[in-house]
């Protein structure tokens, strides 16, 4: 197709035909292309196009806009190829490192790769560090909060020879067995290990990065005001807790810090405080790693899913076979953590649930606006995709064709 | 019920017709509102020559009904109610074997109970307000317009919420949370006894007003909160959003109820917290699923991994839009029908060619 400044007065009637403007034909007898493009809205108000014209040459306009720049494009596709040919006179051209262009014939050295358009689409899946570091200052905010009211709610947890354990139905049913919670705690550090391998290993590190913290976060946060409500007491005798610091504010802060350092576990000795049983802690991270390992992984790897699984359920039974916590705490702990991991993610995979509206109830949350913070800018699911957390440029040992790009005007 | 495009007086239009039926046609030349017969070919015929006396109103094909009533899945929905409420109060008898007695297991530490001290009378405000909402939405419903639907969320919601509750009061028995609470004595194997005591349960609702809670255990999580919640969220979603006095007031109802539960120390502090979070989350979720039809259709939607799904996809398969604000009528009153016949019409075979 011709370009629209090459046209004549033929071409733009055989383009009025086209368009089913003939009001226009006898008007426009002597306009060629450039004129065409000229035209504008004043001219439609003058006579003689005002008599024909019955919307004020609106229509005619839009088609002209929409035929000036689809002969644009048409004439960018065909420049690309014409550029390579014809379009580099002669001994003006840069030195090329492959060898000159001679003239026509590139299919000598050169290999025509197609390039895509090099125009930067804004990505749907930004990289927004700066996010991702609010939601990791809110975990770390939630997990000191949450150390500060375990020790807090140590003060008030009943003694347990003045209140005993509670009946618990799993308690009934099977024993305590004493090594069950080292299983628990191993299978945790596993599983987390696990996860943080894999998060280094994904591409969109920063934005799963981000979600992984905030939900941890809130969970904790749920978990310091079930805790601090009311003080269940110890599940069972055999618990040694850490006698009671009444207002001794450096000896408390001391243990707090110790818990911080060792990460609430039994194992490295910094969980000696009682009374953070509902809800289950470690549930919440068993759980949840399994959660996100099984998002962020492909879907084949379903001896990797099932491993896992069983490192989470093995886990999560230990916990109760320790007598550690209440059959309660555990429930309610899953309950909440499976509840808010696919809230979240339904929420973020979904543009409709992303804007709050009468029609859409998950915007009634709290963390409605925190949310939208975070992923306002994702659009569309994240996809599994992976990377190593640096490139190694300096790999080459395989042989392989090295391609280079031509800077060609 | 009928969609939007039958006239309201559909069911008069259907009494009109059994009685049109055997009468006959009265022709055109008698002053009176003509009766149509559309049964009769008879008439038909008839009508083909005096086609003056037929008018023709467009009926536009009948579409897809994008709320169908669906009466039967609302009676399975009462039926998974029924159940679940008679399930509790097994549940409940059987915990109270279990509880503690409160001389060696004191109340918890609970931190409402710290601050503010025991209110004899609050726990009646709380069922009082119970009652008062279970009412206001009942007679709300009643005028509703896609009653079934509707219906069937309540029953379904209330269900599966007192099977969680079953699930929670059961594992671990929570002792009592104030020394003035008297239970009922253990009847330890008793089992006629105790199914008296469901029968009691049930009959009286399970308020403390009617004498029929005596029964202690069912702590973790509070029904009364569930209650006062549930129904506060359903009477604000199927009512016009510009009642906001409306709003306000069960909002204040249900919010009291929920207070005065703690200050009456019927309920730990806990118990309150998680019931909230239990109903609403539950509420939204659901209402969320069968709101967004983009949701049933998406491969990314992690809300089908909950266990209920397969029961929330038989009761809102054929529900495809979300259920409109509308309202009618329970009843459609016979002198409505009979004050002016002649504005009824009724639909006429008509397969003649225009």
């Amino acid at each position: 197709m011709k370009k629209v400044e090459h046209w004549s007065p033929a071409d733009v009637s055989d383009w009025l035909h086209k368009e089913g403007m003939l009001e226009y034909l006898d008007d426009f007898s002597n306009i060629d292309g450039p004129a065409l493009l000229k035209l504008n809205k004043v001219d439609f108000q003058k006579h003689p196009l005002s008599k024909v014209s019955s919307d004020g040459g609106e229509q005619l306009l839009e088609r002209r806009e929409a035929l000036r720049i689809a002969t644009q494009i048409e004439a960018q596709k065909n420049g690309h190829a014409n550029g390579h040919v014809g379009g580099i006179p002669n001994g003006t051209s840069k030195p090329q490192r492959n060898g000159t262009l001679e003239g026509k014939d590139f299919k000598g050295e050169m290999i025509r790769i197609s390039m895509p358009t090099m125009e930067t689409a804004r990505s749907s899946f930004p990289t927004e560090w700066g996010k991702t570091g609010i939601a990791f200052v809110y975990a770390i905010i939630c997990f000191v909060t949450t150390t500060i009211v375990i020790s807090v709610v140590h003060e008030r947890v009943p003694s347990k020879e003045h209140t005993p354990p509670l009946p618990d139905k799993f308690f009934d049913l099977f024993d305590r067995v004493e090594w069950a919670f080292s299983i628990c705690e191993i299978n945790g550090m596993l599983l987390v290990g696990l996860w943080l391998i894999q998060w280094l290993l994904l591409k969109h590190r920063s934005i799963i990065g981000r979600r992984f913290f905030f939900i941890v976060g809130t969970l904790y946060l749920y978990r310091c005001i079930t805790m601090y409500i009311t003080t269940l007491p110890v599940p069972g005798m055999h618990f040694k807790c850490s006698p009671k610091l009444l207002g001794n504010w450096e000896a408390q802060m001391r243990r707090i810090m110790k818990m911080i350092a060792g990460g609430g576990l039994s194992i490295t000795g910094s969980h000696t405080m009682c009374g953070d049983y509902l809800y289950s802690g470690h549930t919440v991270m068993l759980t949840l790693t399994f959660l996100f390992i099984k998002e962020y992984s492909p879907k084949r790897f379903w001896w990797y899913h099932w491993f896992c699984w069983t490192l989470s359920a093995v886990g999560i039974f230990c916990i109760l076979l320790a007598h550690d916590h209440y059959t309660v705490d555990v429930v309610v702990a899953y309950f909440i953590t499976t509840r808010l991991f696919w809230w979240y993610h339904t929420m973020a995979n979904q543009q409709s649930l992303k804007e709050t509206s009468q029609s859409n109830p998950f915007s009634r949350v709290w963390w409605y606006r925190l949310f939208q913070f975070f992923e306002e800018n994702v659009h569309g699911t994240v996809p599994r995709s992976y990377q190593l957390p640096f490139s190694w440029r300096t790999l080459h040992w395989s042989r392989s064709v090295m391609y280079s790009r031509l800077d060609i005007q | 019920m009928a969609s939007g495009e039958h006239p309201d007086s559909g069911d008069c239009t259907v009494d009109h017709l059994h009685s049109g039926m055997e009468g006959a046609f009265i022709p055109s030349t008698v002053k009176t509102c003509p009766v149509h017969n559309p049964d009769s070919t008879r008439g038909f015929q008839k009508g083909i020559n005096q086609h003056n006396d037929y008018v023709e109103i467009p009926v536009p094909e009948s579409q897809v009904n994008l709320l169908p009533s669906e009466w039967w899945k609302t009676v399975i929905a009462f039926f998974y109610a029924a159940f679940n409420l008679v399930l509790t109060t097994i549940v409940i008898t059987m915990v109270h074997e279990r509880v503690p007695p409160k001389e060696s297991y004191p109340p918890l530490p609970d931190k409402f109970f710290d601050y503010i001290d025991r209110v004899q009378w609050a726990f009646t405000v709380t069922e009082i307000n119970g009652i008062v909402l279970l009412t206001i939405w009942l007679i709300q419903l009643l005028f509703f317009k896609y009653r079934s639907i509707v219906i069937r969320r309540f029953f379904f919601l209330i269900g599966t919420l007192y099977l969680y509750r079953c699930v929670t009061m059961y594992v671990t028995t929570l002792p009592v949370p104030g020394m003035h609470m008297n239970c009922a004595p253990k009847l330890q194997g008793d089992t006629q006894a105790k199914l008296q005591r469901v029968l009691r349960l049930i009959s009286g609702g399970g308020l403390s007003m009617t004498n029929s809670h005596l029964l202690c255990g069912d702590f973790l999580y509070s029904g009364h909160t569930v209650m006062l919640t549930l129904t506060y969220l359903f009477i604000k979603e199927y009512s016009p959003r510009s009642f906001w006095w409306y709003h306000l007031l069960c909002w204040l109802l249900s919010a009291v109820g929920v207070v005065c539960i703690l200050v009456a120390h019927e309920h730990y502090t806990v118990d309150v917290v998680v019931a909230y979070f239990i109903t609403s989350r539950l509420f939204w979720w659901y209402h969320t699923m069968a709101n967004l039809q983009t949701l049933k259709c998406s491969p990314n939607n992690y809300l089908t991994n909950t266990w209920w799904n397969p029961v929330f996809t038989l009761f809102e398969r054929n529900v495809q839009t979300s259920v409109q604000c509308s309202y009618s009528w329970p009843i459609t009153w016979p002198p409505s029908c009979l004050k002016s016949p002649c504005k009824t019409y009724s639909m006429v075979q008509s397969t003649r060619d225009e």
